[in-house]
């Protein structure tokens, strides 16, 4: 399988999931990538990414409750899994390494 | 609060679309989602653009159609329809014969039915290429008299078209094109020219025929100028850009002309066809006299004039002419009753021209279509399509028994019947498929035989175009829903329980559709090969019919149009006479006005003496010289020849035999010596002429009139001793050039020149043979393949027939016997048909044959003999095997 490897997009819902803990479900993840990342995502894209990333086996899921809110529908609680922090943890170091590979001089004419 | 949020629901359409879009599973928490992000707009915004962005999230969730969803139904029919193309590529190779069979007959009947429609389009092409051609008539002049039309021709006169322009609103413009012909000069180059027209401005403008170079708003203005088409310029100078070049046209108007214009050569398209087009002011400025007046612009009575009108958009033509007919009374009334004589000037579409007009002085009469024979082609296209899907029916039907069983097995595994039809129809689809891409592989492989054929100008652009891809894919999707539908439904309703019982019988509607569908098709077949003989009989008929002239061994050359005085010419004719008989194999040298199969534009008015003057009539005139019925073999009625020893033969005329009807004389003998007035004088009529076909057997006969005119320089004809052109042409272009310098020698065999009025025929002839073939093997594949399943069906029967002592020549009766039933009543059906058919075409024709019932029996025997041929190689095989193996076989 391709996958292991995480999209650019995959990371940031990755992280975001990890980043609420227990209260990550679609539209908390939604407003929670608006509010830190400042970008407007159509629901439907996070969709896809959580149920992909689930499949991938970098999320688990359980079903919470269900809200008038919600017409008592039940909302679906994400959380990160050990493959999943490993994944961004591999991520982190990747671009970590290359980082250091970049020469100084680079740094002074930005 | 609760309360509100209730009531506030995302809009419905949405909802709707959610369900359809996420498995049941995963839908419950989604819609969840989306309704918390729905009601968090309404607070935050407005109901209405909440819900307009939760149509629009729904709209974006249609990405995750495949989230989480089990991968039932849709991947299956991807899976069924790859072994539907797997089965059937099966199918078609494990029966190599009849999937042959069968493309083979289809991608015949698609190739003839691409060619005929690709015949048929063009045809029907003619002069729609002009941007105007929706309101672009051609003005049509007719001549009463005594209630009787007189006159039907093509041309009019020169003031009718200004005059429909000065008195009826509905015209935008108008234009004239007289035709004549002459001899073109540019420096020592010069050629005899046919297609040249002297045109009003207008011509240019109303009609698409773009200038090249030179401006088609001044080109036609001046006096003495010309515009000449692309091929010309190069014939000419070598090059196209020859405007402001000298040309010098000698004919009976002898003209300095300054070219104007460069025109692209005129389409092939197009019923008007000019290389010349000279100002009509030229015209002008030769016919005015010298109290002011212009005939070329003012005369009612010369018509010779192609008048084409431009109407408004919208404009009806046939109000038009009720409305213009009665302008026209108000106008020329009084004239109309002093003459006895009615003109009217009805209007005819540009479109019309090609194929639906015959009428006098046609701009291009040899090439003039025939719009019933362009009908009968199209029926005839899609009966061949229609022979060679009932092959696919009754091909595949025939097998339902070989098939049945798998059905029964597919059925038994759990097939649906819808599949099961999708299973056939597909079948029908791929066979369809590979038939037509066969069938264009035979259309550009053959179109350049066909257009040898047929002497047609196809191209393989039509591929280039939309429109033939909508009707071959229209073609294409009928056909295989036709032929695939039936087999389809016949082949899926079997039980499985009683077929795999093998309690099979051949199911009794299918067997009398499958007979009823061979019945139609050899009906077809019968009627095509009828109608083939009957068109080649009528053509040999017309070509053999009595000419009441001889065209054998006969030299026609052209006179010259650049003779320095008209009173020398007698002379000079006479000297270079003599010294052309001088030569052996030349007998007599004739010179005309005309010649057989020229057609006369030389009109002018005749009555008989005692009559009043409002009974002249108008009449063809061809003036020949001593010479000319003895050299062209012209049998004399009554009376005798011009001679030159009769001093009074100035005041004497011959006539032909229509003439004498058309005067009211009772009999050729009863005309000699009676005097009519011609030419403003008395003249006695001396000799009665056969009526000779002047122009083809196709035409009656017009009356003519034959004054001596021994100065008639249009054409010179040789007579030969034998058929010795060579010699005979040396000689003569010699002397020509002796006598005639300066002019162009131009000549032609009168044979060939005659017969070309018989292209339009021979062409139809052919085509109309070449696909009554296609037709016919295309239905023989069909036979074929059904007599060779019929055969293996009876295989047990023949081998218990053989096995009790049947002969082989009994057992090939019983096999053949059901086919040629069927045929005969084809014939039958067929016989009547053809009759009706033909004999309505035949009556186009002055001259015909009648129909006789050899055709019919001679069109069935064929049928019949191929039919033998086709089942007789399978049943003889049938026949001849061996009981044993027929009956080991289960």
């Amino acid at each position: 399988m391709k996958g292991t490897n995480l999209g650019e997009f995959e990371e940031l819902v990755l992280l975001t999931v990890a980043s609420l803990g227990t209260e990550a479900y679609a539209v908390s993840v939604k407003s929670s990538i608006a509010e830190h990342a400042n970008r407007i995502v159509n629901i439907s894209a996070i969709h896809s990414s959580l149920y992909r990333l689930e499949d991938k086996g970098f999320l688990t899921s359980e079903f919470g409750g269900a809200t008038s809110k919600r017409g008592g529908k039940q909302k679906r609680y994400f959380r990160i899994t050990n493959t999943g922090l490993v994944a961004l943890q591999q991520s982190k170091d990747l671009k970590q390494q290359l980082w250091k590979t970049i020469p100084q001089l680079s740094f002074q004419l930005v | 609060m609760s309360k509100t949020q209730k009531d506030i629901k995302p809009p419905r359409i949405g909802i709707y679309l959610l369900r359809k879009i996420y498995d049941r599973k995963i839908y419950d928490e989604i819609s969840g989602d989306l309704q918390e992000i729905f009601l968090e707009r309404v607070e935050t915004k407005n109901r209405l653009l909440a819900s307009s962005q939760y149509l629009l999230d729904v709209l974006l969730s249609a990405r995750n159609y495949n989230l989480r969803r089990k991968k039932t139904y849709h991947t299956s029919s991807t899976a069924m329809i790859k072994n539907y193309l797997k089965i059937t590529l099966r199918t078609i190779a494990k029966n190599k014969v009849y999937s042959a069979l069968n493309i083979l007959g289809l991608s015949l009947g698609i190739a003839a039915f691409i060619f005929i429609l690709q015949y048929v389009s063009y045809e029907n092409s003619y002069d729609k290429f002009h941007s105007n051609h929706r309101n672009l008539y051609r003005v049509m002049f007719k001549t009463y008299q005594d209630g009787q039309l007189r006159i039907n021709c093509a041309a009019a006169v020169p003031r009718v078209g200004s005059f429909m322009k000065e008195k009826m609103p509905e015209v935008i413009d108008f234009a004239r094109a007289y035709p004549l012909s002459g001899v073109m000069k540019k420096d020592d180059i010069k050629f005899r020219e046919e297609r040249i027209h002297i045109a009003d401005p207008a011509l240019i403008q109303i009609f698409d025929y773009p200038l090249l170079h030179g401006d088609s708003k001044t080109a036609l203005n001046e006096p003495n100028q010309v515009v000449i088409a692309e091929e010309i310029a190069r014939k000419y100078f070598g090059r196209t850009e020859v405007v402001g070049e000298p040309i010098i046209f000698n004919s009976w108007l002898d003209l300095d002309l300054i070219i104007t214009g460069v025109a692209a050569n005129v389409p092939d398209n197009s019923h008007f066809k000019f290389d010349f087009l000279i100002s009509y002011e030229t015209l002008n400025n030769f016919t005015r006299n010298d109290d002011g007046s212009v005939p070329s612009e003012e005369s009612w009575g010369w018509y010779d004039y192609n008048t084409y009108v431009l109407l408004k958009e919208g404009a009806n033509p046939q109000e038009f002419d009720k409305k213009f007919d009665q302008i026209l009374v108000e106008e020329r009334g009084e004239i109309f009753e002093e003459s006895g004589r009615i003109q009217k000037f009805p209007l005819q579409p540009i479109t019309d021209i090609h194929l639906y007009s015959n009428l006098l002085q046609e701009s291009e009469p040899e090439e003039q279509g025939d719009g019933q024979a362009v009908l009968f082609l199209s029926i005839v296209a899609f009966f061949i399509l229609i022979i060679a899907w009932i092959n696919y029916i009754n091909l595949s039907t025939a097998r339902s028994v070989e098939r049945a069983k798998e059905v029964g097995v597919r059925k038994t595994m759990g097939a649906y019947r819808k599949q099961l039809v999708n299973q056939f129809l597909t079948e029908a689809l791929v066979i369809n498929f590979i038939s037509l891409v066969l069938g264009l592989v035979i259309v550009i492989l053959g179109i350049r035989y066909f257009n040898q054929l047929t002497g047609s100008v196809l191209s393989i652009n039509f591929l280039l175009n939309a429109n033939f891809w909508l009707i071959a894919i229209g073609v294409f999707l009928a056909g295989s829903t036709l032929s695939g539908l039936y087999p389809a439904f016949v082949l899926s309703s079997f039980k499985p329980s009683s077929v795999l019982k093998g309690k099979f019988s051949g199911n009794h509607t299918g067997i009398i559709l499958r007979k009823g569908l061979v019945v139609f098709q050899f009906a077809a077949s019968v009627s095509l090969i009828a109608g083939t003989i009957i068109v080649s009989q009528q053509l040999s008929h017309m070509k053999n019919v009595k000419l009441g002239f001889n065209l054998a061994n006969t030299l026609v050359i052209r006179g010259p149009q650049v003779f320095g005085a008209d009173s020398l010419f007698a002379s000079t004719f006479e000297a270079f006479r003599n010294d052309l008989l001088r030569n052996s194999e030349i007998e007599s040298v004739t010179t005309s006005s005309n010649v057989p199969g020229n057609e006369i534009f030389w009109t002018n008015g005749i009555k008989r003496d005692e009559e009043s003057a409002d009974r002249r009539r108008t009449i063809y005139i061809a003036g020949v010289d001593y010479e000319y019925f003895p050299t062209y073999d012209i049998e004399l009625l009554a009376g005798r020849n011009y001679g030159k020893s009769f001093s009074t033969d100035t005041g004497a005329v011959i006539l032909n035999n229509a003439a004498v009807r058309f005067l009211d004389y009772e009999s050729p003998e009863d005309a000699i010596n009676k005097k009519v007035t011609f030419w403003g004088q008395p003249k006695t009529i001396v000799g009665v002429v056969d009526d000779y076909k002047q122009m083809s057997a196709k035409s009656e006969v017009a009356p003519i009139v034959f004054p001596l005119v021994p100065d008639a320089s249009n054409f010179f004809t040789l007579k030969l001793k034998t058929n010795n052109f060579q010699e005979a042409f040396s000689a003569a272009q010699t002397s020509y050039d002796r006598f005639f310098p300066g002019n162009p020698f131009d000549y032609f065999v009168l044979d060939s020149f005659f017969n070309r009025l018989y292209d339009n025929e021979q062409q139809f002839s052919s085509v109309f043979t070449l696909f009554a073939a296609f037709a016919i093997v295309v239905a023989c594949l069909g036979l074929f393949g059904l007599s060779s399943f019929s055969a293996l069906q009876r295989t047990k029967e023949i081998g218990i027939r053989k096995a009790l002592g049947a002969k082989m020549s009994g057992i090939m009766f019983i096999l053949t016997k059901e086919f040629l039933q069927l045929i005969l009543i084809a014939n039958l059906i067929a016989w009547p048909v053809i009759y009706l058919i033909m004999d309505g075409w035949l009556n186009n024709f002055a001259t015909r044959i009648s129909i006789g019932i050899t055709v019919f029996l001679f069109a069935g025997l064929l049928v019949v003999v191929i039919a033998i041929l086709t089942v007789g190689y399978k049943t003889f095989v049938t026949a001849k095997s061996n009981p044993i193996h027929a009956l080991r076989y289960e």
